[in-house]
């Protein structure tokens, strides 16, 4: 008989392949990048054109700040030299635009040089704070209940190596009906240098998980050192700065630490609510065939 | 998207902070049409939180010490608030007005022979104006730059969802999911994703009016053959596509394309219920530069999904 409903004491350690290689290499051979220059095998049987290198794109992304204060420079200059122009040329300085189409020339051209100052600004006050990463305190683990098919565990396996690949998500906890399928990553040492369990039952009845199975929505931790609630997730480093709360269902939850405050952006929050809800199916599906097979 | 929110504390729970070296902002933030939430470039995938502008006072949340103090011009940011106008493109069309008006000044203008020092500022002026017109392309490539002119569905295609016959009740499920997920989740409006034998398109395609429904899917195979789609080993990215090799098969207006092998060998061994598959997953755009660092990531952990497929349930 299956014991999925059991708390806690399943978990065993899966036999992972050693990971020396970093693991984008593995994953991803061919982790993608903004410039395709060339196929592995030319004549493969690969018939189409390739991309041409955007030499625009690349340079402007080595560069970014030098472009960002380009219009501020470029402005400035102008400035000066149509000022300048004025001034030696010997011309009244009466910028008058209806006298003389000197004036109105060089107005439009101040125009111009204000509208490139301008715009450099704009530029310089939307770069991207960059937060520096906070490596997690904590033992490495690899946790995942036993009796589970393999789908489940290659479907559950997929999500980590996605998330841990894609987002700065370090460690991943997925409790569900119960009991936890899951622990992998970065956990908080527990004394002795062991990883510090997921206890379920306490997990369940806590505030947190109530309130985000009875929303049904995700939440986002984006400063986890600003929320209370933080101590009813001692299983994740103690310094994890961010924290996704995703429902699965109604029968479970799973918990994305992450390295960086405000690490996940939209586009990974709105990535990581689809990936549940297919992995919830996945999970009821299991579960339903479980329960079949008892009433047999 | 109606499943998300952010945890409120961290929008409100800090009182503003103003900044220990005080920088003189002078006139720039005196009078502004609408002190709002800046429109376009608050880019939805930086790592920025949405706030408020206010145009007197810097808030800036978790504001610790910088070794380097930056400026702080985010008060600069305004929008005039017109629904569908986008303000980075705005020095592009003053380049253009602003180039027009000297052309205008220079022939109609005064009727007496233009001085020297006349043309010189005038091919400033013009050299100024070029220089605008092409600011909003170098913009498109800076760190934290979105695209936001959601394109509209070009005409003259029609939407489709076909799937292989032979593919069991799991396999329909998973490329169904991952077409939903590709679709919604980028800029895409037509997907295609050829595993093994398996094949499933969906979206906008534009497929010749005399295939009929049956026939469809061996006119899509028939493209990938063509082409040798199945042969290829690294991602395609064409940011700007009008190559005419792919435009038989590709939906009208497409303008970006994105082709991601599925690649690489299975983590745990396979049992019986499963094979290696090789394959490749298709997305088009009606607008360029659809897909960014982050979006092509995300893709090549969905293509990770289909490199074993389970044959049995």
């Amino acid at each position: 008989m299956k014991r999925l409903m059991e708390a806690g004491s399943l978990l065993r350690p899966i036999s992972w392949m050693p990971r020396p290689l970093p693991i984008r290499r593995l994953f991803f051979p061919n982790f993608p990048r903004s410039v395709k220059a060339s196929s592995k095998f030319p004549g493969a049987g690969y018939r189409g054109p390739k991309p041409k290198r955007d030499w625009v794109a690349e340079w402007v992304s080595r560069n970014d700040d030098v472009v960002r204060s380009l219009p501020i420079y470029v402005g400035g200059f102008s400035l000066f030299v149509v000022l300048f122009n004025r001034a030696a040329s010997g011309i009244a300085p009466v910028a008058d635009a209806s006298s003389s189409s000197q004036s109105r020339a060089d107005l439009l051209t101040l125009g111009l040089a204000v509208t490139n100052v301008l715009t450099g600004l704009v530029w310089l006050s939307i770069r991207p704070k960059s937060i520096s990463l906070v490596n997690p305190q904590g033992v490495e683990c690899q946790k995942i209940c036993s009796d589970l098919p393999d789908y489940v565990v290659s479907e559950l396996l997929w999500m980590w190596e996605s998330l841990s690949v894609v987002t700065c998500c370090r460690s991943l906890v997925i409790v569900y009906e119960g009991s936890c399928l899951l622990q992998i990553g970065v956990a908080a040492e527990s004394n002795g240098g062991n990883t510090m369990e997921v206890d379920a039952p306490k997990l369940i009845q806590g505030l947190l998980y109530q309130g985000v199975v009875k929303s049904g929505a995700q939440s986002y931790l984006a400063n986890l050192s600003l929320y209370p609630g933080k101590s009813e997730l001692p299983f994740l480093p103690s310094n994890t700065q961010a924290v996704i709360l995703q429902p699965l269902g109604d029968k479970g939850i799973a918990i994305i630490g992450g390295d960086t405050i405000r690490g996940f952006t939209t586009a990974d929050q709105a990535w990581i609510t689809l990936i549940a809800e297919k992995l919830d199916a996945t999970l009821s599906r299991f579960a339903t065939n479980l329960t079949v097979t008892m009433q047999d | 998207m109606d499943s998300l929110f952010l945890n409120p504390l961290i929008r409100l729970s800090l009182p503003p902070r103003f900044r220990a070296n005080p920088v003189k902002y002078s006139c720039l933030y005196v009078s502004f049409l609408h002190p709002s939430v800046f429109s376009n470039n608050i880019a939805r995938r930086t790592r920025r939180t949405r706030r408020r502008r206010n145009p007197t006072i810097s808030v800036r949340l978790g504001d610790t010490g910088e070794p380097k103090q930056q400026l702080n011009l985010s008060v600069l940011r305004f929008t005039l608030g017109i629904p569908g106008f986008d303000e980075s493109y705005l020095p592009r069309w003053i380049g253009y007005a602003f180039g027009s008006l000297l052309f205008l000044n220079h022939f109609v203008g005064s009727r007496s022979y233009t001085t020297a020092a006349q043309f010189r500022s005038e091919a400033l002026g013009v050299s100024l104006a070029a220089f605008s017109v092409a600011l909003p392309y170098f913009g498109k490539f800076l760190k934290g730059a979105t695209p936001v002119d959601q394109a509209a569905l070009p005409e003259g295609n029609k939407q489709i969802f076909i799937m292989s016959e032979s593919l069991s009740d799991i396999q329909k499920e998973d490329l169904a999911w991952a077409t939903y997920i590709l679709l919604r989740n980028t800029n895409t409006m037509s997907v295609l994703i050829s595993v093994g034998d398996a094949l499933c398109v969906r979206g906008y395609w534009g497929a010749p009016e005399d295939v009929s429904k049956a026939s469809e899917l061996d006119w899509f195979e028939r493209q990938i053959q063509q082409i040798g789609f199945s042969d290829l080993r690294d991602t395609l990215y064409f940011p700007q596509t009008s190559d005419s090799a792919f435009s038989e098969m590709l939906p009208r207006g497409t303008q970006s394309l994105l082709v991601q092998p599925v690649l690489g060998a299975p983590k745990l061994g396979l049992d019986d219920t499963q094979e290696i598959t090789g394959g490749f997953i298709l997305l088009a755009s009606s607008m360029s530069y659809a897909y960014s660092d982050r979006d092509r990531a995300w893709i090549g952990a969905i293509s990770n999904k289909f490199r074993i497929m389970r044959v049995n349930s």
